[in-house]
């Protein structure tokens, strides 16, 4: 396989794997922020919605001085599976699950609050079970935010540069990803490659916001970054 | 077969706690009547299982439902209810007709439930099963909501103004029809309502509730008999000086003398607001028009 389309591989591999866990955890967090009237709610919706007003080098930064294999987290991961978080394939997901997360939790938030405790209360007196009732009264008027959050933290952890080179460097099959062959291409002067893969990324991208304007639209509104 | 509904407890609210020691044979239909604030939905809603914070005891039918040391003894899904509340609550999202097939797949015993076809019909809805819940209007929602609890099967029903947002053809088409189907059916009703000729037609027995506690319990017609008369006396002891009049909207104000801090008067209904620190009548007192005490 070609450098590139490694590079475009490992890249769908990232933002599938992200999005896939950023489902179930995101949920269980914006159903907290959705739900909760704790004093603490915005102090924890500020710390989610960090990664849109951060740096991603600062980001990159932290997570690299948090993960590394000295730290408390970094060792304790190298001592369950033998292999270090930093410059590696799953230090990447870590870094993609804490950078997207906003654009997660927000969509989900706003679905979430769509449908009001009354009505729950309501689908109780009817006989439907917590686990009824989010899977038959949630999870419907839910669906567009999970349409809307998926597609933004792919097409998100697709278009990641700052945390990946923090965390990741340029190690071809395991953190080289799209952003990061383009920057190599442009540094290498290679700009025909860099065209074809930012062309690439360009017409993607603009695929995944039609279709969230297109498919979720009034949901998108809660993103403010 | 007895139907005994037992709640002991208190449950602390801004504007009143609730302080009950009921203990009530719903083999006759229970109505609560009361002023606004106090208490009337709280009260359906500790019955419901939907006020975890109320300390005391809810049993029903010898089922222990809620104790104080286990708020959710027995859970609002496993209670066999059927709720109607003031704002329908339908789901979202969905058609009517989706509503009440939600309402259906969870009926707790299929032979019981009412028949969809003659309740659509009598709840007048059937034009509308197609609607979605957002657009129908309040009272087509209470309507709707009131299928909805009636084809669950419910082993008690609690109606909180069920028709209040209906006009005056539907309320008395839907009270024929609750009049004729629960003594039928046989289930337990508890009804909230300010309206005295609903609990009249409904109700057989009454809870007067007042901030949060019973002031009178008895039999519904003897109560409001009661009731009557207090408005009569109090609209004789209390002269009335008319300040300014709307003939637009047929209304007038008018300044009375004691403790009352004013009064509304239109072709519908009088409605005498006093003092609310006057420990005198109470809190306020609602009469209907002549033409709808029965």
């Amino acid at each position: 396989m070609s450098g590139d389309l490694q590079a475009v591989w490992l890249t769908a591999l990232l933002a599938a794997t992200t999005t896939l866990l950023l489902v179930p955890l995101a949920s269980l967090v914006a159903w907290w922020l959705a739900r909760s009237t704790s004093s603490s709610r915005s102090i924890i919706e500020a710390v989610v919605a960090m990664p849109l007003v951060l740096p991603p080098t600062v980001l990159g930064f932290y997570l690299l001085i948090m993960l590394n294999p000295e730290s408390a987290v970094g060792s304790l991961w190298v001592e369950l599976t033998g292999e270090s978080l930093t410059f590696s394939f799953s230090g990447l997901v870590i870094a993609s699950i804490i950078y997207s997360l906003p654009f997660m939790v927000q969509p989900l938030q706003a679905a979430f609050r769509a449908v009001p405790e009354s009505v729950l209360e309501a689908a109780a007196t009817l006989g439907a079970s917590p686990r009824d009732r989010w899977l038959n009264v949630v999870l419907p008027v839910a669906k567009r935010g999970y349409l809307t959050g998926c597609v933004l933290t792919f097409a998100h952890t697709v278009g990641e540069f700052g945390v990946v080179l923090m965390m990741g460097g340029n190690i071809p099959g395991e953190t080289r990803v799209l952003s990061i062959a383009i920057y190599e291409h442009v540094e290498t002067l290679n700009y025909d490659a860099a065209h074809v893969l930012a062309l690439g990324l360009l017409g993607f991208s603009f695929l995944c916001l039609w279709l969230v304007y297109r498919y979720a639209g009034h949901r998108f509104e809660v993103i403010r970054g | 077969m007895s139907h005994q509904l037992i709640i002991k407890g208190s449950l602390r609210r801004a504007r009143f706690t609730l302080n009950l020691d009921l203990n009530v044979d719903l083999t006759k239909p229970l109505g609560i009547i009361g002023a606004t604030g106090a208490g009337k939905t709280t009260l359906l809603r500790v019955i419901a299982g939907l006020e975890p914070d109320f300390s005391g005891q809810v049993e029903f039918c010898g089922e222990i439902w809620h104790d104080g040391d286990h708020p959710d003894q027995v859970p609002t899904h496993q209670r066999g209810l059927g709720v109607v509340f003031q704002d329908g609550r339908l789901l979202p999202g969905r058609t009517v007709e989706r509503n009440l097939a939600f309402a259906q797949r969870r009926a707790r015993n299929a032979d019981a439930a009412v028949s969809y076809e003659a309740l659509t019909e009598a709840l007048d809805l059937n034009h509308l099963l197609s609607e979605p819940a957002e657009v129908l209007s309040g009272g087509e929602r209470q309507r709707v909501a009131l299928a909805r609890a009636l084809l669950v099967g419910p082993r008690l029903l609690l109606l909180d103004e069920p028709l209040a947002a209906n006009d005056a053809d539907h309320r008395q088409q839907l009270i024929a029809y609750l009049a004729e189907w629960l003594p039928a059916a046989g289930i337990p009703l508890v009804y909230v309502s300010h309206a005295a000729h609903e609990l009249a037609q409904l109700t057989r027995q009454l809870i007067v509730l007042d901030r949060g506690a019973v002031s009178a319990q008895g039999e519904t017609h003897l109560l409001l008999a009661a009731q009557r008369e207090a408005i009569n006396n109090a609209a004789q002891a209390v002269t009335a000086v008319v300040m300014s009049t709307d003939s637009e909207h047929n209304t007038a104000t008018l300044q009375l003398d004691h403790d009352a801090v004013g009064a509304v008067v239109s072709g519908e209904r009088v409605l005498l607001q006093r003092d609310p620190e006057d420990s005198g009548l109470g809190a306020a007192l609602q009469v209907q028009p002549e033409e709808n005490q029965h």
